[in-house]
This record gives structure tokens, C-alpha cells and sequence, in this order.
């Protein structure tokens, strides 16, 4: 593949993102969406986080929450679908493996975009043909629709990917390099919507009467440097051209993993949030082990509902352990006496969550004198891990479980219209008539 | 007296075991899994159960076995050029010929590139 221009003129930073990301993902396993208004909702079935570009036209809004819409929605024919997350995953690391050749360096920004680096090509030095080819492979290889936006620096590439989406024919492609004078479009971005500008800095701007980017770009440095530090003129030095934000392209181990979800109707019981948390920290520990990690201490934290009239409460509880395990059936030994702390009879919870922390990895020996199993029972404890967790991703996530995590759950989260795991599961893979 | 051959069986390139993945898998970002359903493309040693491996990246040419978005559903067809017309084949004779309207552009969705069919049952799942 010669995708990659040649490394000779002016650097350049791109961003790619994915146009109304989990919508599109989810017409790509379902062609009968494409052209129809469809919506996503955000967990439990909430608010709606993701709109079809036909669902936009109908003045549907982003966060609306699903029970105020949802006549409205059936009244105008608009797909429905709960966040199918597996299928967006794997959709997103397609996205990212397609455009990674097309780029010098590539940053993982978020499930829907990446930045990228690259170098004009020489002479003229315009790259908006280029991303009009990397939006086509993009299309052709996925089925999904990304906007593209070339600049000199991160926040300039923010705002070209807003105008690649929104400027009246730009198709999906907007480059500031091959503009001459971008003064108009930054004077239409207003200074809210500036990349990495906070709530109390645009604040602040708009009692100077600084309005927009331009405007922003072009105010005194040291007045911003004495309000804001080195962050301020950062910001303004990328609105001016000048990169100052490097490209973030090795993802950190991860430190910390978190499972928790909202319920679908206010826990009342200490049993059932004892199942909660048991799912919850099941989910945690698959994570961790396919990670290859371990978890050092585990948090368990509840909280009621701020809106249903008795007082809030809130709270979390910390284990730490002897040993650093994976093994969920040693973790749910640690974590669930915490239950029996943080459950207060007259506290219906809405939201709960497990927090596994300190992980080190599974090659660090750890020496220890209170080694807890001998050697063998050790091995054959992670190859019964490494089978449950198999046997919950072939045949679908709670195929097998403690029985600590109930089988019953009322409280689970709501995803009334959940796709199939399409990609992600060979028991779910979509049907193909040969009739 | 001829020097020994060079081993060429041990340079690095050689070292590691066939992946059916490299082998199978132009563009593994582009490529889906499909199970097929239905007797139609019998004749082109496509059986009901089978697991189809489906690249969307490749322009469908005629010739080649394709999946098409056909009244709802995914179809699997041959595609054809007949006359000089683009049509879809089953390969069973009691299924009849598509033709495809030269105005409208038919939904083809990807290429059909490889069937596995597993023979012994139990042994398709690790």
C-alpha cells in the first residue's frame, strides 16, 4: 500500500473520526439502517448518545433521555438501539488498525478518533486529496463514514474536523494548510468549543469580550500566561500554527480497572447488591486477567439516587490484599464483606461499582512467604479461570458465573434493544441466505 | 567438492508456524464472518451451515461468489456478466437468475472469499 505521502514538506497533524460512531457501527452489520433516522442509547437505556445523520434531520437531540422521547421516536419511525459496546470495540480497533498505515505516528485518542502525523508532500504541499483517499479506503474496507481534519497542530486538527463535518462542501475533509486565510473559519468557532478550553476559562474570556478562536489567538500572551500559566499559551501557540501538544502514542499500562453500572430499578436489599457486586467484580477480574495483571486492592463503592427525595448517601470501602490475585473466586472472598459495610437498610442505591487497583503484572513474581496454594493447585486454579473465561466469550459474558452474582438480577442494566454480537461471538455472527 | 547448502529452512522467516489467519485474511479490519443458510449455492460447493469468510474491502467482480443486501437480508450469489448485463446466479437449478437493473446500483456488501466447512461435529470449538 503507498498510502503514506512522502516524508518531505512541513509536518502535519490529522484527526479522524468516526461520524456518528456507534450509529454507523451499528448499520454496518445491519444495511437495513442505512438511509433510516436511528438513535443509540447510552446504558440502561438512559438518554441517546449517537444519532443517524437522518435521525438529526428530524431535530432530535443529543442527551435527550429516552423515556421523555420515546412516543416522539416511535411517532416519526426512528430506530431505537441500546449500546451494543462489544460491537463498537471491535469496530474501533478495525478503525484504527485501517487508518494506522496512513500515518507517520498514530495516537488513540478515544473509541472514535485517533490523531495522526505526517509530512506534506513537497511543493505544494496540500493534503486535502489525500484525505479524501484515506476517507474513501475508509469507507470502501469498513462501511463507515470518518471526517478528517489536517492542520498544523492537535487544536487546529480539532477544529478542521469540526469544519470537515459541518462547512457547507467540504466532504469529510477539511485541510487549514491548504487554505489560505483561516481568520473566517476560526472567527465562526466560538470560544466554548475550542478544543481543551475549560468551562472557567471561556468564562473568563467572555468578560474580555473574547468571543471566538480568533480572537483567542490573537489576545496579548502575557495576559494569558497570568491568568491561565503555560497551559494558556500552549493553547494559543496550536490556535497559531505552532505544536506544542505532542502525539500520545504508548498507551499506559493500566493502573486501575473499573466496572459499574446504574440499575435499572433502586437496590433495596443488601442480597441483591451483594449480586451486583459479585457480577460486577466477575466482569473486573476477566478484565484484569486478559491483561495479564493482577489486582493489589479492590474498592467497592455504592450511591443512592440525587434525585429521589431521601438524603444522599454515598460511600466506598477498600480491601487490600495479602497477594495479588486474579482469581475471581479470591477476590470475591476479599471484596463482599465490604458489602455488608457500605448497605444501609433505608438507602435504596442506584449506582454501585468495583474498582480493581494496584495491578502488576502476571510475569512479576512476586516473593512471598504466605504463598496461598502450592505450585500445582496454582496452575490448574488459572487454567479454571482461563476456561470460564473462554466459555463467557464464545458463548456470550454470564455463560458461566459464581453463584454469589445470582441468578435472578432485577437490577441488571436495561438494554431492551440490544444488536447482536455480530463481530464478536461465532455463535451470533449474522445469517446469510443462500435461498 | 560442492560447499553444503545453506540452511535455508532455518533463516527467521521460516520459524514460524502457518497462521490460517495470515493465510485466509487479506485485511483482517475488513473481513466478517457470515454462516450461511439454504441449499442455493450447492453447485459451487457452498452448503447450508457453512462459515463463510466475507472481505468488504474487495470490488466484487464477475465471477466471484458475493453477499448482496437483497429485500432485507444478506444474500450469497454469483455474480455474473450475461449479455452484457450484470446478473446474480444461484448455483442450484432450481433457484432462477437476478437480473440487476443497470440503473440502480445493486447493495453488494462484500466478496465471499473462503467457506469452512467443519466435518466432524465437536471439534470446530476449541
Amino acid at each position: 500500500m503507498t498510502c503514506r505521502s512522502q516524508a518531505t514538506g512541513r509536518p502535519a497533524i490529522v484527526l479522524i473520526d468516526g461520524n456518528n460512531f456507534y450509529a454507523s457501527c451499528e448499520a454496518v452489520m445491519d444495511p437495513a439502517l442505512l438511509g433510516r433516522p436511528l438513535v443509540v442509547l447510552s446504558n440502561n437505556d438512559g438518554c441517546i448518545v449517537s444519532r443517524s445523520a437522518e435521525a438529526r434531520a428530524l431535530g432530535i437531540r443529543m442527551g435527550q433521555p429516552y423515556f421523555q422521547v420515546r412516543r416522539e421516536l416511535e411517532r416519526q419511525g426512528v430506530v431505537v438501539r441500546s449500546s451494543n459496546y462489544a460491537l463498537y470495540a471491535d469496530m474501533s480497533q478495525r478503525l484504527m488498525t485501517t487508518v494506522e498505515p496512513w500515518v507517520e505516528q498514530l495516537e488513540i485518542y478515544s473509541i472514535d478518533e485517533a490523531f495522526g502525523q505526517l509530512h506534506r508532500p513537497a511543493g505544494h504541499g496540500d493534503l486535502h486529496d489525500w484525505g479524501r483517499r484515506l476517507r474513501h479506503h475508509v469507507l470502501c474496507e469498513l462501511g463507515l463514514p470518518v471526517a478528517v481534519g489536517i492542520a498544523p497542530s492537535k487544536v487546529l486538527a480539532k477544529l478542521a474536523n469540526r469544519l470537515a463535518k459541518t462547512a457547507p462542501g467540504s466532504d469529510g475533509v477539511w485541510d487549514f494548510g491548504g487554505i489560505g486565510d483561516p481568520d473566517p473559519q476560526l472567527e465562526a468557532v466560538a470560544i466554548e468549543d475550542v478544543w481543551g478550553i475549560g468551562r472557567q476559562l471561556s468564562r473568563w474570556c467572555r468578560l474580555r469580550g473574547i468571543s471566538h478562536a480568533r480572537a483567542l489567538r490573537d489576545m496579548p500572551s502575557g495576559e494569558l500566561r497570568r491568568r491561565c500559566g503555560v497551559v494558556g499559551v500552549r493553547l494559543q501557540q496550536e490556535l497559531r500554527g505552532h505544536a506544542c501538544l505532542p502525539l500520545d502514542t504508548l498507551p499506559a499500562t493500566k493502573r486501575e480497572t473499573c466496572v459499574s453500572r446504574s440499575f435499572s430499578q433502586p437496590i433495596t436489599t443488601q442480597a441483591e447488591l451483594q449480586e451486583a457486586i459479585a457480577t460486577y467484580l466477575s466482569r473486573a477480574a476477566e478484565k484484569v486477567r486478559r491483561q495479564r495483571q493482577r489486582a493489589g486492592a479492590i474498592t467497592v463503592f455504592v450511591r443512592s439516587s440525587p434525585f429521589n427525595g431521601t438524603s444522599f448517601y454515598s460511600n466506598s470501602a477498600t480491601v487490600t490484599l495479602p497477594l495479588a490475585s486474579n482469581d475471581t473466586a479470591v477476590l470475591l472472598q476479599a471484596a463482599l464483606p465490604l458489602v455488608e459495610r457500605l448497605f444501609k437498610p433505608h438507602k435504596p442505591l442506584q449506582k454501585a461499582g468495583v474498582l480493581l487497583q494496584n495491578l502488576q503484572s502476571e510475569e512479576i513474581l512476586q516473593h512471598h512467604l504466605l504463598v496461598p496454594l502450592p505450585l500445582e493447585q496454582q496452575h490448574r486454579r488459572s487454567a479454571l479461570m482461563a476456561t470460564i473465561d473462554r466459555l463467557n466469550r464464545h458463548y456470550g459474558s454470564g455463560t458461566v458465573q459464581w453463584a454469589a452474582a445470582g441468578l435472578q438480577t432485577p437490577w441488571r442494566m436495561r438494554r431492551s434493544r440490544l444488536s447482536g454480537a455480530a463481530t464478536t461471538r461465532l455463535a451470533a455472527i449474522p445469517v446469510v441466505q443462500a435461498r | 567438492m560442492a560447499p553444503p547448502a545453506p540452511p535455508t529452512s532455518l533463516t527467521p522467516t521460516n520459524l514460524t508456524a502457518i497462521s490460517l489467519e495470515d493465510e485466509l485474511i487479506r485485511c483482517r479490519a475488513s473481513t466478517v464472518l457470515l454462516r450461511v443458510s439454504g441449499e442455493s449455492m450447492q453447485g459451487a460447493g457452498i452448503a447450508h451451515g457453512d462459515l463463510l469468510i466475507v472481505d468488504r474491502g474487495l470490488e466484487p467482480r464477475p465471477g466471484q461468489i458475493v453477499v448482496a443486501w437483497l429485500a432485507g437480508g444478506f444474500t450469497l450469489k454469483r455474480l455474473v456478466c450475461h449479455r452484457g448485463r450484470l446478473r446474480l446466479e444461484a448455483a442450484h437449478p432450481a433457484y432462477p437468475p437476478l437480473e440487476l437493473d443497470p440503473g440502480a446500483e445493486p447493495h453488494l456488501w462484500g466478496v465471499a472469499v473462503h467457506v469452512i466447512r467443519t466435518l466432524e461435529p465437536g471439534t470446530g470449538h476449541r
